[in-house]
């Protein structure tokens, strides 16, 4: 077990290595000039080349990345090109608690809804209510989540009022502050989440539901909650929590739109505000961020299966 | 009507008819219009002299003078409060250090919180702000600044005329100010005592005051604590500078908010009115609509709000939408390097450049932009027909008659014809261009392909792409056609010295010089009369060089002008934005209230 997480936790910096190369080579081959943005309405031929050579961007690619990949190893991604040359680690720790809000919330909401639709799905299959989960779950995932969020925003900031159209208060001000404004995007990100948790709660519990096990347990006369929830449901979470490691990377993937049609900085925001601007730093940065989360979120996944299933181990 | 309604009416109908004979009681060929160099002088221009200055430009008419006539509307409100405003279409504050701003939007923002020498009025006349008066030598090259005493920083240092100096070496040092060509002409700042100052040019400047010195848009003078600096080092300080303005700011969340709150000790005990700006910046439009509506903010400032969401505004009761010429134009660009527009020598006289192929096509692009019809569809009617870089919120150097004189005149027969004439006749044989832009102007180039293709018969392809990529294909002239303009323009320096000299800062300046050898635009005659208006203190003089320049730039076609665009302000009935703060382009909140 030791040995599985080293070599995974070995493979994982390697993927977040080859991630962090590739934009830093992508990010310079990709038209846009972040000094004629930035100066655009300012300066003189002078000023333009004194910035670039402040910044290091008159220097050979090679030589600026193994400038820059020598400060990632010793902890420090650098600073945003732009205005204030905020360290881009500050940039990353103010965003993440605001992207995991929302993430963790659109799980919660993903969850709450997926769980209980899948299972009656399944239970119920082929009945009227199969039939209007499956419409409901097609329509989550085929509904764009920047279109749901401005939906949202319509009906309950502008038209009823009872919640903020904009903007994120951290938990530490206040519970209610914090989830009132969060309500609505961490639900415009959850929803297509929740459609493909349930799809795949149904289809995996469809499976379970024709094993031997569960007619045994029929056979014995337990009650079918029992049935369900003891035997059959975590069998059919293994699955499941295959496409939850995947899904992340859509949660995450939905919060950068999201993100922005709420004004809410999170790493998604930095990411598109970074790309925007061409501002290397902070999206070489925010891309380690993010390919971090999601490949430790994959591990954790992986090793919840030996929880979820006292039969797999790892080796 | 009551007895003393009437009365009011009465006299203010007096009192208009009087200062419209005063203002325009000046001979003609004076070109001090009866006014002398005191009232010229700072720290401010009166009344009469704002009024006669418009008279002499034929800007002036008696709606300027009668009270309530103005599209500010004022609700009762008193001090205090917590105002929440929404910034619209930026993602995150980079900077409010005046040396690294280059947005309007920030100094928007910044505009409240820094003070300058001088600040513009609603007319865009400078008025003393940390300066108390000046004088000028006769040659135009040194000012004496009385400043201000007993002013405070917002940390409680003294501000006094080492800080001017400060200001100004700090600006001057390409290391930590982008705006050192805006004090180019300065040749030194000299301390005469601990509230007086003294600036030396190399060169008399006619914008001096409006644009070197200005607060808000100028910035290279915008007056920053160097007690702050030192403890803070320059990024802290770009987050929450520390200046002498009316607001502080006590907290910025980059990217989420900026809290700006009263500062009790500014110099002026009757402002600033609240004690509190919420700030929060948001992208998308429609979110900042339905902030708007719901109450979540009150005051939407920031880059111009959605054409489409305008009209929604205006519908709602409970909130005011106030528009006034903007301080900007927007073109089209053409290579001129490159067929079909290619002109090899702009400094040919006209009659020798309209018998040229390249000419012909601008020209008959420019003339068949139909710009009433673009307006209408584009801007959902919102806009002034442009002819050039100065703009109509300029007043007094904005040329008006331009419209009917200008050689870009719509005239789709004569467009048709030349385009005829240079061997594309209804745009036959015409090659697929692309026209460069931004995302946020896709809707608007569609409408110029959609006239261009009615009008011409040519087809353009359109190109959306990231402002970094558009900046630097301009600058590097790697364009066919580039839908691009300019904003917060306050001085006719901003339109003419910024985009309409060869060696203006974004005429082809990282071109490859070796194949280009000038820009989108050079002439010769352009450049004298626009040096020329730089270094002209007499302002009737200074105007006619202005609008010569404009015209040629206009008739040679240095690009197809556009529009200028209208400055919206959308607020809450709740907030009173008085008359005196409705700086085009600018927010200024020291004398707004909430009721």
């Amino acid at each position: 077990m030791k040995q599985y997480i080293i070599r995974r936790l070995i493979g994982a910096f390697i993927v977040m290595w080859a991630v962090a190369t590739l934009v830093f080579v992508m990010m310079r081959l990709v038209p846009g000039d972040p000094l004629a943005a930035m100066l655009f309405d300012a300066a003189d031929p002078d000023m333009v080349e004194e910035l670039r050579r402040q910044y290091g961007l008159d220097q050979p690619i090679y030589v600026q990345y193994f400038k820059w990949f020598w400060q990632v190893l010793q902890g420090n991604l650098g600073s945003s090109i732009y205005g204030s040359r905020t360290p881009v680690t500050t940039i990353i720790a103010e965003a993440f608690p605001r992207t995991m809000s929302l993430a963790t919330l659109g799980f919660f909401f993903a969850l709450i809804i997926a769980v209980p639709a899948g299972l009656i799905s399944a239970i119920r299959k082929h009945s009227a209510m199969d039939h209007t989960v499956t419409v409901f779950a097609f329509i989550g995932l085929s509904m764009p989540d920047f279109w749901l969020a401005i939906l949202l925003i319509i009906v309950f900031a502008a038209k009823l009022q009872v919640l903020p159209a904009i903007g994120y208060v951290p938990l530490s001000q206040g519970f209610w502050p914090w989830l009132s404004h969060i309500i609505l995007p961490a639900f415009a990100i959850g929803v297509g989440f929740a459609a493909i948790i349930t799809r795949m709660i149904r289809s995996s519990m469809l499976e379970i539901l024709k094993t031997d096990y569960m007619r045994v347990a029929q056979a014995k006369g337990l009650r079918e909650f029992v049935i369900l929830t003891r035997h059959g449901f975590p069998n059919a979470l293994i699955p499941v929590l295959t496409v939850m490691g995947i899904a992340l990377a859509l949660l995450l993937a939905g919060a950068v739109v999201v993100e922005n049609v709420f004004a809410i900085k999170g790493l998604g925001r930095v990411l598109i505000e970074g790309i925007l601007n061409r501002d290397y730093p902070v999206v070489q940065g925010a891309i380690i961020a993010v390919s971090a989360i999601f490949v430790f979120a994959n591990l954790i996944v992986d090793l919840l299966y030996g929880v979820v299933d006292p039969r797999i181990r790892f080796e | 009507m009551p007895k003393k309604c009437k009365d009011f009416e009465s006299q203010t109908t007096h009192d208009v008819e009087r200062e419209l004979y005063d203002a325009y009681d000046f001979d003609p060929q004076d070109p001090m219009f009866g006014l002398s160099s005191r009232e010229l002088s700072g720290p401010q221009l009166e009344r009469r002299t704002v009024l006669r200055l418009m008279a002499a430009a034929g800007t002036l008419s008696a709606m300027h003078l009668i009270p309530g006539s103005n599209v500010i509307s004022e609700a009762a409100a008193a001090s205090g409060g917590t105002l929440k405003c929404g910034w619209a279409g930026v993602g995150e504050f980079r900077t409010f250090d005046p040396a690294r701003i280059a947005q309007v939007l920030l100094f928007q923002i910044s505009s409240n919180v820094l003070s300058g020498l001088t600040h513009i009025n609603p007319k865009l006349v400078a008025e003393g702000d940390l300066a108390l008066d000046w004088t000028v030598n006769d040659a135009g090259t040194e000012y004496v600044f009385n400043l201000r005493e007993g002013v405070t920083f917002h940390n409680g240092d003294k501000f006094t005329a080492d800080d001017v100096v400060y200001t100004y070496n700090r600006s001057k040092d390409p290391k930590k100010s982008i705006h050192g060509r805006v004090i180019k002409n300065v040749t030194g700042v000299e301390r005469l005592g601990d509230h007086k100052v003294k600036i030396t040019l190399k060169a008399p400047q006619a914008s001096f005051l409006t644009k070197a010195l200005e607060r808000s848009s100028g910035r290279a003078m915008t007056i920053v604590s160097r007690g702050a600096i030192e403890k803070m080092g320059d990024a802290q300080y770009g987050l929450t500078p520390v200046g002498t303005g009316p607001f502080r700011i006590t907290d910025h969340k980059q990217g989420q908010s900026v809290t700006l709150e009263r500062f009790d000790k500014y110099y002026d005990p009757d402002r600033p009115k609240l004690d509190k700006i919420i700030i929060t910046p948001i992208v998308d439009a429609e979110p900042l609509a339905a902030a708007m509506e719901a109450g979540d903010i009150s005051l939407i400032g920031g880059n111009p709000v959605a054409p489409e969401l305008v009209g929604r505004f205006e519908k709602n009761p409970d909130i005011n939408v106030s528009i006034v010429p903007g301080p900007g134009f927007q073109s089209v660009w053409m290579n001129p390097h490159i067929d079909p527009f290619k002109v090899s020598d702009f400094n040919k006289p006209l009659p020798e450049l309209m018998k040229e192929k390249g000419f012909k096509v601008r020209l008959a692009i420019a003339k068949a932009l139909d710009r009433d019809q673009y307006i209408k569809q584009a801007q959902f009617g919102r806009g002034v027909p442009a002819y050039g870089t100065i703009n109509p919120a300029m007043g007094f150097y904005f040329d008006e008659r331009i419209a009917e004189n200008s050689n870009q005149q719509f005239d789709l027969k004569e467009a048709q014809r030349l385009l005829a004439e240079a061997g594309y006749p209804g745009g036959k044989g015409f090659p697929e261009l692309t026209m460069n832009h931004t995302p946020s102007a896709r809707r608007e180039v569609q409408v110029i392909k959609a006239i261009l293709k009615r009008n011409l018969g040519i087809n353009i392809k359109l190109a959306a792409m990231d402002f970094p990529v558009v900046a630097d294909k301009f600058q590097k002239l790697d364009w066919e056609l580039t839908r691009l303009g300019s904003g917060g323009d306050f001085d006719p320096d901003d339109g003419i010295v910024d985009w309409m000299q060869t060696s203006s800062k974004f005429n082809g300046r990282t071109r490859d010089k070796s194949k280009y050898k000038f820009g989108y635009w050079s002439d010769a005659e352009t450049d004298k009369l626009i040096d020329e208006q730089g270094q002209t203190a007499d302002l009737k003089k200074r105007k006619e060089l202005v609008q010569k320049a404009n015209k040629i730039t206009s008739d040679k076609v240095a690009s197809a002008f556009l529009f200028h665009p209208m400055d919206v302000l959308v607020y809450s009935k709740k907030v009173n934005f008085p008359a005196e703060s409705r700086i085009p382009g600018l927010v200024d909140l020291d004398r707004v209230t909430i009721s």
